[in-house]
């Protein structure tokens, strides 16, 4: 793997939408800041990762690449050729999953959605019919690629929208949490072949919301939240920001009385709800030191009567960064967040 | 800073006009597979015509005394009702076709978001709409040819009366503005996402328009001007006065044909404008993957 040159190289991307707002009669204009100025270099061979939580942007950058939206300002640079001015060029240097197991021909059979969009990128018949026998042995389609994808299980249709993005063999690809609605399984697999067409050289760009999958995939990831990158390197190097043995996890039920009292502990930066069900909470808690806390957190857990189920200082993940740079859980973006600062109005 | 390398791969070598056309056949192809996988589907478009020429031929059946048969050939200038009914119905079904076929498309590929699949490909827009068109086309001119046929056994008319070759000149050249008009009707629904009644009330507006069961010269001015500048009206007419005695708008068959081959020249290239336009409109905005 050489990460030498930037294959794409994003020049403040910004992107504006107006919606209009319907309810209580009146039609009002909203607008959505789904990108803010984002720049970004991508290498070429290298599996970069977009991460961050619903509604951070992801979807709408990669859209924006793959010309599927203008910017509303900025522009990038793909395979050497420029987003907005050699549009076809662009499109022909990429592949691309976007919309999970959407996107198909229902009414054809895997085979023949493969050969359509096969010949929408002008591949040869014999090239295209070489190349789709590959790709089924590669994935495994054999079973089902002469049937119509209306009779396909979500898992078949997701892994031939996979197919069809790599039927133009482009040097890069762009994944949109292509493993979303698979099984552990078959979402392991794909990571596999993701890595090994990596390793032929290819470009990847993978969204994804679980921060393992990105750790464990990727050379590099972007952490994306509100259209802003704030946080962007190797998976490694982003988590060793985070001193070790300052990550707690603690499982059980936990009254919101000893969440607004642990954040209050000296050493103690911040504490998110990272799950929460069955009345089960789990708390990540990020402090100066876990050793020097950890006494003082059961004090307050045991004072306020919470049921311990689990209490441990943690591996750093790149949850964790996320959290300490927003104070926000990754996986809902809709927690309850509390900090020192809110604790104390 | 620029990225620079630049890969090669499968679908950035020189797009040859094979490869174009091959975009354009393919769309073609699928289009049939797809629809042929449909039950019916196809038969339906073919009847679809000869029962609706049946109303107002079994009403006049019923209900024609002679006055009423006087009173359609002073209007009309034919006393042939059948045959009229059955060029309107039949004209009726290919405008129809070529817009709903066209906007169906759009819509449908819309909400299953191949749409964007298309849209992702380096495959000129141009190509893959006239596969679209192209398949409306040879669908409408089955139907046409079906509706003509079928229905003249089953009304008991002579097709081969006046000049043939003429009403089929009519029937061709009146179907490229159509071109056009579904290219600009398919932009309409990429914009207003609620198609399908949008579709549907414009099926019979057109329909009343085009008069497909009376002659234009029956509407007040407005409304007749109203009609005259639909292009279908210009092909219905044109055929009934080369088949029948009907009179053309303009008095001689090459001055209403002249019309329609205008019409022909400018509405592909404004409707593809169009289309074009409002595909960049969307895109600024919430692009087409949103329905
Ligand atoms: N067509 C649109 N009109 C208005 N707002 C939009 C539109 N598309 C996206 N947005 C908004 O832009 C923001 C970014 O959305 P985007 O789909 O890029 O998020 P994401 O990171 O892909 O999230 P997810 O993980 O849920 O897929 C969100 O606030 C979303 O509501
Ligand atoms: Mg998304």
């Amino acid at each position: 793997m050489t990460m030498s040159e930037p294959i794409i190289a994003i020049e403040n991307i910004s992107k504006t939408f107006t919606s209009k707002e319907r309810g209580k009669g009146r039609k009002r204009k909203k607008k959505v800041e789904a990108l803010k100025d984002v720049s970004l270099e991508i290498f070429d061979g290298e599996v970069f990762g977009l991460l961050g939580p619903n509604g951070a942007g992801k979807t709408t950058l990669i859209k924006c690449l793959t010309t599927l939206l203008l910017p509303t300002s900025g522009t990038a640079w793909i395979n050497g050729f420029n987003l907005q001015k050699e549009e076809n060029k662009v499109r022909a240097s990429i592949g691309c999953m976007l919309m999970g197991e959407r996107g198909l021909y229902w009414k054809l059979t895997g085979r023949e959605n493969l050969d359509y969009f096969g010949a929408l990128y002008y591949i040869p018949k014999n090239v295209r019919r070489e190349r789709i026998d590959y790709l089924v042995d590669l994935l495994e389609l054999s079973d089902f690629v002469d049937r119509t994808v209306e009779t396909y299980s979500s898992g078949q249709k997701m892994i031939l929208a996979f197919a069809k993005s790599l039927i133009n063999d482009a040097p890069i690809l762009f994944l949109d949490e292509p493993t979303v609605t698979m099984d552990v399984h078959a979402a392991r697999n794909l990571r596999s072949i993701v890595r090994s067409l990596n390793k032929e050289g290819h470009t990847i760009i993978y969204t994804t919301h679980l921060m393992a999958e990105a750790d464990e995939l990727c050379d590099r990831v972007a952490i994306i939240d509100r259209g802003e990158i704030i946080a962007l390197g190797p998976p490694s190097e982003l988590k060793s920001s985070i001193p070790q043995e300052s990550v707690v996890d603690v499982e059980g039920v936990i009254p919101e009385s000893a969440r607004n009292r642990i954040v209050e502990i000296p050493g103690i930066r911040t504490a998110v709800v990272k799950d929460e069900t069955n009345g089960k909470t789990m708390l990540g808690i990020i402090c100066d030191n876990s050793r020097r806390v950890l006494p003082k957190i059961i004090d307050v857990l045991v004072e306020e009567d919470a049921i311990i189920e689990y209490i441990s200082p943690q591996e750093v993940t790149l949850e964790d960064v996320f959290i300490a740079k927003t104070g926000r859980s990754l996986s809902i973006d809709t927690r309850e967040i509390v900090t020192p600062k809110d604790a104390g109005k | 800073m620029t990225a620079k390398t630049v890969h090669k791969n499968l679908g950035l070598s020189e797009i040859s006009w094979r490869s174009s056309l091959g975009v354009t056949k393919t769309v073609l192809i699928a289009r049939f597979k797809i629809v042929l996988r449909y039950k019916g589907a196809i038969v339906f478009d073919m009847i679809l015509p000869v029962i609706l020429a049946a109303l107002p031929i079994l009403l006049g059946v019923a209900i024609a005394g002679q006055a009423a048969a006087q009173n359609f050939e002073d209007a009309t200038g034919t006393e042939n009702y059948k045959l009229y009914m059955l060029i309107g119905a039949s004209t009726f079904i290919v405008v129809t076709l070529m817009l709903w076929l066209v906007g169906y498309w759009i819509r449908r590929e819309m909400e299953t978001g191949t749409l964007e699949s298309v849209y992702a490909s380096p495959a000129k827009r141009v190509e893959v709409l006239s596969g679209v068109t192209l398949y409306a086309l040879i669908r409408s001119l089955m139907a046409f040819a079906f509706a003509m046929v079928v229905g003249s056994f089953i009304f008991q008319v002579d097709l081969f009366q006046g000049e043939m070759a003429l009403a089929l000149a009519f029937v061709v050249i009146g179907i490229i503005p159509l071109w056009g008009i579904s290219f600009a009707f398919g932009a309409l629904i990429l914009k207003v996402k609620e198609a399908d009644s949008l579709i549907q009330v414009m099926q019979w507006v057109v329909a009343f328009f085009m008069g497909i069961f009376f002659p234009i010269t029956v509407f007040p001015p407005f409304l007749r001007y109203v009609a005259l500048s639909f292009p279908p009206t210009w092909m219905t007419n044109g055929v009934r006065a080369s088949l029948l005695d009907v009179a053309y708008f303009f008095g001689t068959w090459y001055l209403d044909l002249a019309v329609l081959l205008a019409f022909a020249a400018v509405l592909p290239l404004v409707g593809y404008t169009v289309f074009l336009r409002t595909e960049r409109r969307i895109k600024k905005n919430e692009g087409v993957g949103q329905f």
